[in-house]
This record gives C-alpha cells, structure tokens and sequence, in this order.
C-alpha cells in the first residue's frame, strides 16, 4: 500500500512538473522505478454478501490473480503432468467433475466428491469435514494427497522455476523471480477468490423482487420456512443452506442429514475426534445447483428428484446426532408422522427454485476459463 | 513565468487545502472526549452438584447438562443471541446510546465471545442495557442486501435471519431434553418484531452493576464481563415445562414468553475491569 501511494504521489509530481516546465524530462525518466507494483484487483461483490475478509498478507493484484489462474490450470503441478485443479474443478460444471468421488492422477477414487468452488471466498471452513479453516491452508492439500495430483509442492516449484513462462509473472505479481511453495499458493488463492457466482435468477430476484415464476416462489418460500406441524408448511432447507451463499461453509456448520444409520465415512467426527461430530458434513453451496451433480458427499444421489425424496420420505430419523431441524421437521404429524412429507408438487417447486440459482454468466466468464486453451 | 508559477502552485495547494480540510474534519475530536469499553460473554448452566449457591459453571456445548429451576435438564448444540443497541447510563440518569452496536454471539465461535464499543464519551457510568435481539427498524424495516458494513453483524449468512417478513432470529438455542425419556429436541429460535399483529419478542436486558462502576477514559478501555445463564430461557417470569414444550421457531405468543425471560435473568454482570 504504502509503496502504491508512493507512486501515486511521484506520478502526481511528475504532472505538475510537466505542467511547470518541459526541460526537465530528463529527470523524469530517471525516476522511473524497476518492477512496477502489481495493481490491486477490483473485487465486485454481489449486493447482500457478506464483506470479505481477505488476508492482509495476500491483498488481490491483477498480476497475482492472472498468475493464480495459469497455476489453477497447470498440469505441471501434477507427478505426472496430466492434472491441475481444473482437472477435477470444471468452470462449466461450476468447478466441479461430473463424478461421485473425485479420481487422481493414479486412478483412485477420493471418498468424497469435488466441491464446487463457487464463492469459496467466504468459506470459513473448507472440504466436506472442514479439515481446513482457510483457503489458504486448504490449497497445498490436493496437490499434494497422493490421491489427487501426487506431488509435492517444492517439486511443483522447480518444475515452474525452470520454465521461461513463470519467474516473470512471480516477478510482476510478488515482486521476485525467485518462485516459492507461498508465492505459489498465494496466486493460485487469488484467483480462487476471484471465483464469485452471484448473478443467478434468483440474485435479480432479490434486487427487484420480480422475475421468478410462481412455482420458483413456491418453492423460495419453502425453502425459507421452518415447518409448524399442520399450521405452516416448509422444506427447511435455509437450516443448512444458509442464503444468500446457500451453503454452511460461512458459519462453518456441519450437520448429519440423515443418509445413513451407521457411517462408513465420519465426517467432522473424523477431524474433531467427538463422537457427536460423526457422520456430519458442510451443507455445501447450492449456487448452479443443476451443474453439479452427482449429489451428497459421496455423490449417491444423480439427480435433483433424488435428493428431495431423501429429505421428504427417507431420511434416517434414528440416525445418531441427526439435525434437530429434520428431526423436528414434519409438516403432518397426524397423517404422514416421522417424515418431512413433501407433496409431489412441493418438491418441484422447490426443484423450480434451486435451478433459478445457476449463473450462467459465472460458468461462460473468460476471466476464469483456461488460459492454456484458445 | 512567475504568473504560471504562481498559479500552477495555486493549482496544488487548492486540492491539498481540500484534502486537509476534509481531513481535520473526520481528526478533529467531538467536543467531548471518548474511550472503548470491551465486553466478555461467558454462556454457563447453572451449578446443581453442591449444596448452596455456588457459581455457574461454562456451558460446554453437546456436553454441559442445564437444569431448570423444576429439576428439568437439557444439553445444548447451538447457542446463538444477537446484542444490539447498548446504551450506558450515568448516575445522574443521562444515557449514552452507541450507535449502530450489532453483535452476533455464537458459543461455538470463540471469537465472538468477546467485543468492543468504540467512542463511548468518557465519564464513570453507573448502567448498561441492550436489546436482546436486533431493533424493529433494522431487522424489519431494512432491505437484507444492506446489511454489509456496520451492519455486518446482521447479514443472512450468518443463519439468523427468516425471510418471510419476521426479520432475524434474536436467539437461537438448539439442544436436547434428557430428563425425559425418550430424550427429545430441543429448539428455541426466537423472533419477531411486531409487523402485520404478529408477537413482538424485542426485549431489553439490564443487567445490574451492583456496586460496580465503569470508567471510560481515552487511556483506559474497561471490560465488562457478561455471563449469561442458558437455562433462564425456561425460568423467569414465564416459567416453561420443556416435557410438553413444542419448540419455538416462529414469531408466537411463546417466544415473547420466552423473550421475557431472557430479558429478565439471562444476563449478569460479574466484573468490570477498569485496565
């Protein structure tokens, strides 16, 4: 900042002594420093989000962003240079894969799928189990696990340091050509951030409080609602999917919603050791919803007509820990007792309200397609 | 050339003399002076193990057991309350109201357990009171895109806000009942601010100083230590039976009961720390 404002203040100099006299031009080019300082990023942030927070030893530069996105889409980070994050990370499928579980370099399944990387800005917790409270300490991770690209970072390093493309652009972006595991992660978390999907259907909606159908309100309305057995009826989904990011990565919540009686895969239990943590996920962001199937951790569910059959009709009341909203949640204790009980129609509407959250714009924007690609 | 010059410097001084115009303005102290004065919030159930009145002890999420002033007990898994509109007051009975003070306390976020009320007028005040719950004019009448900024605290991400015109949740307990059997959930989100007739749960607690005073010096940022006790939401006023209890998770009759509560003994001041 401080070296920003410097040139600010040479600069206006600079004018006024132009304005003043023209013979000294000499002096000005001398002035001239040797590494310009990256410009900062113009961060737009869709009206009703939180503020960001961003942190304060790695402020957004167009340089630094520009960098971040040739390494999201560098293969050379991988053991075998076949894979970068955009490999399991697909701008039209929202930054995600298309797969249940997500496949490495070697062939392996993950135990969970891709997560979608859409505002990944504001999570405060990261992964499905939030293994990692920040993007930044979360990045290394998958090009290091040896199930996804399999490699370590001070490998990734000098495979970049010796080309002719990258000292460059650290030079412009950090000021050194002398490339590092931070440096690195540091640009490829930039342009993580710059990763904003707020220009859905429903975000116009919110502004002007006009251009959904009636089934999509219907189905707004459900979503928003806290069941009052027999006097209001809700499909709970705010609980988790908090708006307006529609995912819990912000408040850094975990919830079971009730898939199974017993877990093969543990969830926050397995990070936090309580046994009341088991079988809990992050609700994960249902921005572009209808790019990012399969469904669930584990990607069981292939379709939006699955996923409300599990909440209306088939989830685990008995699981332990289950989410006391789900638990609580049943619109008809008298007729239809122990179940959420959604009627078909409710179930397409709200399937009518999850798809005004694609953004089509986010998927087709330029700044976050692959540079490497014409 | 000395005309040029001299109106060229004009040029440069004109915007410079704006600039420290505007900056002596913002710099420049109100007529009175101002300090900070800090607040902790320790949540905690009440001491049943020992005889006596013994102190509460900290709420310990899905593990502290809360019992209710008729011997019933219940755990806890979120605990959640907004604070907003502190106003502090002076023994002659003149107030200070800070404004735009919105906190969001959240037992499972540490960092929320602690905050600070900038520029409050220097002086030894005498009370506090808050609204327990966030006022009518910002949670009701106030679009939910505007809230970034100073009131950041409100914003929907952080899962305390309703959509459907009843503004946020003012607090939000969620937990399990243990003294019955089967065990069953247990949730309280309380909320609603009085449009269309429906229940207005806006409530303002005053907790007592007791022989404390709070000094705000520019030199010295007070700490006042707020406990609050999560099994007062049962107990109060408007004691309630949690075995028949049916949860609360709109605006009601029963959330302002429960409000009422609250209001009345959730809240104690056990310290103020003049530093």
């Amino acid at each position: 900042m401080v070296r920003r404002f410097t040139h600010i203040g040479v600069s206006i100099l600079l004018l006024a002594g132009t304005a003043l006299s023209s013979c000294k031009k000499d002096k000005e080019e001398a002035i001239d420093p040797v590494i310009p300082a990256p410009t900062p990023y113009t961060l737009v942030v869709p009206a009703g989000f939180p503020t960001p927070v961003i942190p304060a030893d790695n402020p957004l530069t167009n340089e630094g962003v520009a960098l971040g996105r040739m390494l999201f889409y560098e293969t050379k980070l991988s053991s075998n240079n076949t894979m970068s994050c955009g490999s399991c990370h697909q701008q039209n499928k929202a930054f995600t894969d298309g797969l249940a579980k997500a496949v490495g370099v070697d062939g392996i399944a993950n135990p969970r799928g891709t997560m979608s990387l859409a505002n990944v800005m504001w999570s405060n917790t990261l992964t499905w189990d939030g293994a990692f409270p920040t993007l930044d300490a979360q990045a290394h991770k998958p090009i290091e696990n040896p199930i996804e690209m399999h490699q370590s970072l001070a490998v990734g390093v000098s495979k970049l340091q010796n080309t002719t493309t990258y000292p460059p652009l650290f030079e412009a972006a950090f000021g050194t050509r002398t490339i590092t595991s931070d440096l690195l992660l540091k640009a490829l978390t930039q342009f993580e951030r710059t990763l904003i999907s707020g220009n859905s259907r429903y975000d116009k909606y919110t502004k002007t409080q006009q251009g959904l159908s009636a089934d999509e309100l219907a189905g707004l309305k459900l979503y928003s609602t806290h069941i009052s057995p027999r006097i209001v009826r809700g499909a709970e989904c705010f609980h988790c999917h908090t708006l307006p990011l529609t995912s819990s990565n912000f408040a850094a919540q975990f919830f079971n919603n009730g898939l199974d009686m017993t877990f093969t895969d543990l969830g926050r239990g397995g990070v936090t050791g309580l046994p009341a943590d088991n079988g809990k996920f992050v609700a994960p962001t249902l921005r572009n919803i209808t790019l990012t199937a399969p469904y669930m951790h584990d990607g069981r569910f292939t379709t939006l007509e699955q996923v409300l059959d599990h909440y209306s009709d088939h989830v685990q009341m008995n699981s332990p820990g289950l989410d006391v909203n789900l638990i609580q949640g049943v619109n008809d204790p008298i007729f239809n007792p122990g179940r959420m009980g959604l009627t078909a129609t409710e179930k397409r509407q709200v399937i009518a309200f999850l798809k005004t959250l694609t953004d089509s714009t986010f998927i087709a924007d330029k700044r976050f397609s692959d540079p490497f690609k014409p | 050339m000395k005309n040029r010059t001299l109106s060229a410097l004009f040029l440069l001084a004109a915007p410079l003399a704006l600039f420290s115009g505007c900056k002596k303005d913002s710099d420049t102290p109100e007529a009175t002076s101002t300090g900070s004065v800090n607040f902790t919030v320790q949540n905690v159930v009440p001491n049943t193990n020992v005889v006596g009145v013994q102190p509460p002890t900290p709420l310990v999420l899905n593990s502290s057991v809360a019992t209710t002033s008729t011997g019933e007990t219940f755990t806890v898994s979120t605990f959640e309350y907004y604070l907003s509109n502190i106003k502090f007051t002076k023994s002659d009975g003149t107030t200070y109201a800070a404004p735009d003070t919105y906190f969001l306390v959240d037992q499972a976020t540490a960092k929320t357990l602690s905050f600070t009320v900038p520029n409050v007028p220097t002086g030894d005040y005498t009370g506090v009171s808050f609204i327990v719950g966030v006022d009518a004019q910002r949670t009701g009448l106030t679009n939910p895109l505007d809230f970034t900024g100073k009131l950041e605290a409100l914003n929907q991400a952080y899962n305390m806000y309703w959509t459907w015109n009843s503004g946020h949740i003012f607090l939000k307990m969620e937990g399990t009942l243990t003294s019955t059997n089967p065990t069953k959930p247990l949730t309280c989100h309380i909320g609603g601010w009085g449009n269309n007739s429906t229940p207005n749960a806006i409530v303002t607690a005053t907790p007592a100083f007791g022989s404390n005073k709070l000094t705000v010096r520019t030199d010295k940022a007070p700490t006042i230590a707020l406990q609050a006790n999560v099994a007062k939401l049962f107990d109060g006023p408007n004691p309630v039976t949690l075995s028949t209890f049916m949860g609360a998770h709109m605006p009601s009759a029963q959330s302002v009961q429960i409000a009422q509560n609250y209001a009345a003994g959730m809240f104690s001041v056990t310290q103020i720390n003049t530093n």
